[in-house]
């Protein structure tokens, strides 16, 4: 009935940027997001070393792997299909997968494919679950305990390593234009997933049914071959991580990502944090990979920054934890800024 | 006599929008008084000023002629000030008389489930829910009864005033009916009732004076009795209404009957009886009349491949078939509206015009990769069919208006050039002008050949929108009504006491 009437007017008067801002999003995410952004310049220019290229590129670097991994679970939460709790041992699996291709000698291009050959199995394994109508947790809390214990019976607990000079030394530690192959490799895969994302059916399908589900299907988009294509990305860009961290040092063990990996130590948490810090939604549906990314690069900069600063690793967990907690908060406040009320 | 309620010039502004600019109100002690309006008058805002969901109005609001502002609703609610809203929030795990008790309100501490029913039958009888056992689990009840039990849990508070929000929207013929007894006995013994609806019927049958609200303005209350729903609605838009729906011609007789685009055999939707057969004909509107539980929706799910069927068969054209899930349908050109759009019937965080073309995202794009610009020309189109404002296609779908919404949950299936359009329910929620305009539509989508199968439990729609009826009665086929003998006395005779049980 209303489609035709004239928009009630906008207020005539044209008030300041900041009046602007505070009247879009209300004080207190202004106040909050003004807080941090101090707090992040502070640190940033006291940092030692800290706006140097070499530096900008350790950043990169450092994000590269939990990035890869966050854009792939990405396509998982965007669809509606939360988390994938099995990320670190996906990838510990697939880790497992390589090395023992590597080290018997079958060289790179066998052993990665015999890799992702293991991670489409293990992504298509839970998508099924998922798709059927199983609880995300469950079902990957179940694959996580699965595919670790198989990893560690296959390796038998050990360190498989392979000798150099072999084959994926070039993803693990070559470089190209100045940038090593694992950032270059970071930045091919933010960008084509951003563009399947935003310019392909698929893309536009992850977005439908993780907005409702239910409509989803009444339009002819189910969620069952959606479950499991967005679990196989996940768990193909898990493996991609694996191999490019056992190309770098050449060997595998199973827990590789579970301890003394990035500040947290976990990778799963910190691949998930790494996808909420972003402000993608978690109910699905609202987000992007290439959020994602930036939340990688982000998190990657305040531990960088604090690294520099000297702080051990306690207060950098605690600082990617405040990191989330604070993210959902503001985006939560913007939204419910944002959303007219039902 | 003095008002027991009188809210005089309520204006309220959210940003830039003048939600309400100038409203008067009031309703005496015992009266029931109608409060209606196209949606987007202003009557959710101003009863939700009345309850005090919120305080943000300026002008006065007067309770036994005290001046009064509630900060929260707890305070309107200790005025003596209630409200049933339509989702109802009553808590399914627990009993009736929990239920009724939630709140808490003069229930000893320690009080077992003995104490809290002997306590819930006397507000239980009150709303006329006699027979049932108040020890019962509610979600037992029909959609109806937990209306009654969420009243009764108001009454137990003994409030002086009680506002009901679309009681009846979603509740079959005999349901509502419960409700509006309730009405009258409440009213009775003193309540006052203010009574929000979109049903003309409803609202002449129950109110004593009506409110009607427009543009977020007030019109003086009238007495209902000097006004008739031609009248009514005339106040509500603010012009005449010529004629709600579109004009229906009489198919000649000795004319052959067309050939069926649909013949359905022995279809068993889960839920049903027993298997019902019918065929659906290109360029006529057949209605499936039917009360809440009769089956009609469910039949209409059933074809669409949405709902589970034991067995049955679609002949469509030179084939045979029955979808096992939309997917299926869809390709073979059977669209489905749900009766809740907001459950699987629209995106609505979402962009309109994504949610426009997401039944046909293959015809807008080549080798995967879509082509925006088809994308907007696609949505313009269909938005411009269903006279949906084209410059908000970048909106969300949520922030659209109940009219605008089902124009855009129905108008997505244009996209995919249906044969057959199936609508459970086409105008829930919408307001007056809206429907009229999806009827016209439906009517010239007819015309252009489609065909139409409307499901609804709203007697004046079924009545007068559909060429053919076929009547259902508690999950059985009845019968069938020609546009000839299509009387809305005919249909409800069908859809509610097929077999004389009663002497109505």
């Amino acid at each position: 009935m209303n489609a035709n009437a004239p928009a009630v007017s906008r207020q005539a008067k044209t008030p300041t940027w900041l009046a602007n801002l505070v009247d879009k999003y209300t004080w207190l995410v202004v106040t909050l997001v003004a807080l941090f952004v101090l707090t992040f310049a502070y640190g940033m220019i006291t940092a030692p070393n800290f706006l140097t290229w070499f530096n900008f590129k350790t950043i990169i670097r450092d994000a590269a792997l939990v990035g890869i991994m966050a854009i792939g679970l990405t396509f998982v939460t965007l669809s509606g299909n939360f988390f994938l709790l099995s990320m670190k041992e996906t990838a510990a699996l697939a880790i497992i997968a390589f090395a023992t291709a590597m080290s018997a000698g079958y060289g790179f291009e066998i052993s990665f494919l015999f890799t992702m050959g293991v991670a489409v199995i293990a992504g298509a394994l839970q998508g099924v679950l998922i798709g059927l109508g199983g609880n995300p947790i469950v079902v990957t809390l179940g694959a996580a305990g699965l595919f670790f214990g198989v990893a560690s019976w296959w390796s038998e607990n050990l360190v498989i390593s392979f000798r150099r000079p072999h084959g994926a030394e070039w993803l693990g530690s070559g470089s190209f234009l100045g940038l090593p192959n694992i950032t270059v490799a970071f930045i091919l895969i933010a960008i084509v997933a951003e563009l399947v994302l935003r310019y392909t059916t698929f893309g536009r399908q992850v977005y439908l049914i993780g907005s409702n589900r239910a409509a989803g299907k009444a339009t002819g988009h189910e969620n069952f071959s959606m479950a499991i294509k967005t679990c196989i990305i996940a768990s193909s860009c898990s493996a991609f991580v694996a191999i490019a961290f056992s190309a770098q040092v050449s060997s595998a063990h199973v827990n590789y990502f579970s301890s003394s990996f990035g500040s947290s130590g976990d990778m799963t948490i910190l691949v998930i944090a790494t996808v909420m810090v972003a402000g993608n939604s978690i109910m699905g549906g609202f987000g992007s990979t290439l959020r994602s990314s930036l939340g990688a690069v982000f998190i990657s900069t305040v531990d960088n920054m604090m690294v520099l600063h000297g702080f051990n690793s306690g207060p950098r967990v605690l600082a990617v934890g405040l990191m989330i907690v604070f993210s959902i908060i503001v985006f939560a406040l913007v939204r419910r800024g944002s959303r007219v009320q039902e | 006599m003095q008002p027991l309620l009188k809210l005089s010039s309520i204006k309220r502004s959210f940003g830039a929008i003048h939600a309400l600019k100038g409203v008067d109100f009031e309703i005496l002690p015992g009266e029931v008084m109608g409060l209606v309006g196209e949606n987007g008058a202003g009557k959710s805002t101003l009863v939700k000023i009345i309850s005090g969901f919120d305080n943000g109005f300026t002008g006065e609001y007067q309770v036994n002629g005290e001046d009064v502002r509630f900060p929260y609703p707890g305070k309107a609610e200790q005025a003596g000030i209630a409200i049933a809203q339509q989702e109802l929030s009553l808590i399914h795990t627990m009993s009736v008389a929990e239920n009724v008790f939630l709140a808490g309100h003069n229930v000893p501490t320690f009080a077992n489930k003995r104490t809290l029913v002997k306590m819930a039958r006397p507000f239980l009888n009150e709303v006329g829910l006699d027979s049932i056992d108040p020890a019962i689990g509610v979600d037992r009840l029909s959609v109806g009864e937990q209306h009654l039990v969420e009243v009764a849990r108001l009454i137990a508070h003994d409030p002086k005033v009680l506002i009901l929000d679309e009681p009846t929207a979603a509740l079959g013929e005999s349901d509502s009916i419960r409700i509006l007894d309730m009405v009258k006995r409440l009213s009775e013994r003193g309540k006052s009732i203010i009574y929000v609806s979109h049903r003309m019927d409803e609202i002449f049958k129950i109110t004593d004076r009506i409110t009607v609200l427009r543009d977020g303005e007030s019109q003086e209350a009238r007495a209902a009795s000097t006004l008739d729903v031609n009248s009514l609605v005339e106040l509500m838009l603010g012009r005449e209404l010529d004629n709600m729906f579109p004009a229906r011609t009489m198919p000649e007789a000795g004319k052959p009957k067309e050939k069926p685009l649909i013949q359905i055999t022995d279809l068993w939707p889960d839920g049903l009886l027993e298997p019902v057969n019918f065929d659906i004909r290109p360029g006529e509107i057949l209605g499936l009349a039917g009360q809440l539980g009769s089956g009609s929706g469910e039949i209409l799910g059933a074809i669409a491949g949405a709902h589970k069927t034991r067995s049955g068969t679609l002949d469509f054209g030179d084939e045979q078939f029955l979808p096992a899930n939309p997917q299926q349908a869809i390709a073979k050109g059977i669209a489905y509206c749900s009766e809740d759009r907001k459950h699987d019937g629209l995106f609505l965080g979402r962009p309109i015009k994504e949610n426009l073309s997401s039944p046909s995202l293959g015809s807008i794009s080549k080798l995967g990769w879509m082509s925006r610009p088809a994308e907007s020309a696609l949505a313009s189109d269909i938005a411009e069919k269903f006279t949906v404002d084209t410059s908000r296609m970048n909106d969300q779908a949520g922030v659209l208006s109940g009219g605008n919404q089902q124009k855009v949950a129905l108008g997505k299936w244009l996209s995919i050039g249906p044969k057959v359009i199936l609508v459970n329910e086409p105008t829930r929620g919408v307001d007056v002008g809206a429907r009229a305009e999806i009827y016209q539509k439906l009517r010239d989508l007819a015309a252009e050949g489609t065909a139409i199968v409307v499901a609804s439990t709203d007697i004046q729609e079924i009545s007068n929108l559909p060429d053919r009826v076929i009547t259902f009665y508690r999950g059985m086929q009845i019968g069938e009504i020609g546009l000839a003998d299509m009387t809305a006395a005919a249909i409800l005779k069908q859809i509610t006491d097929p077999f004389n049980e009663t002497n109505l």
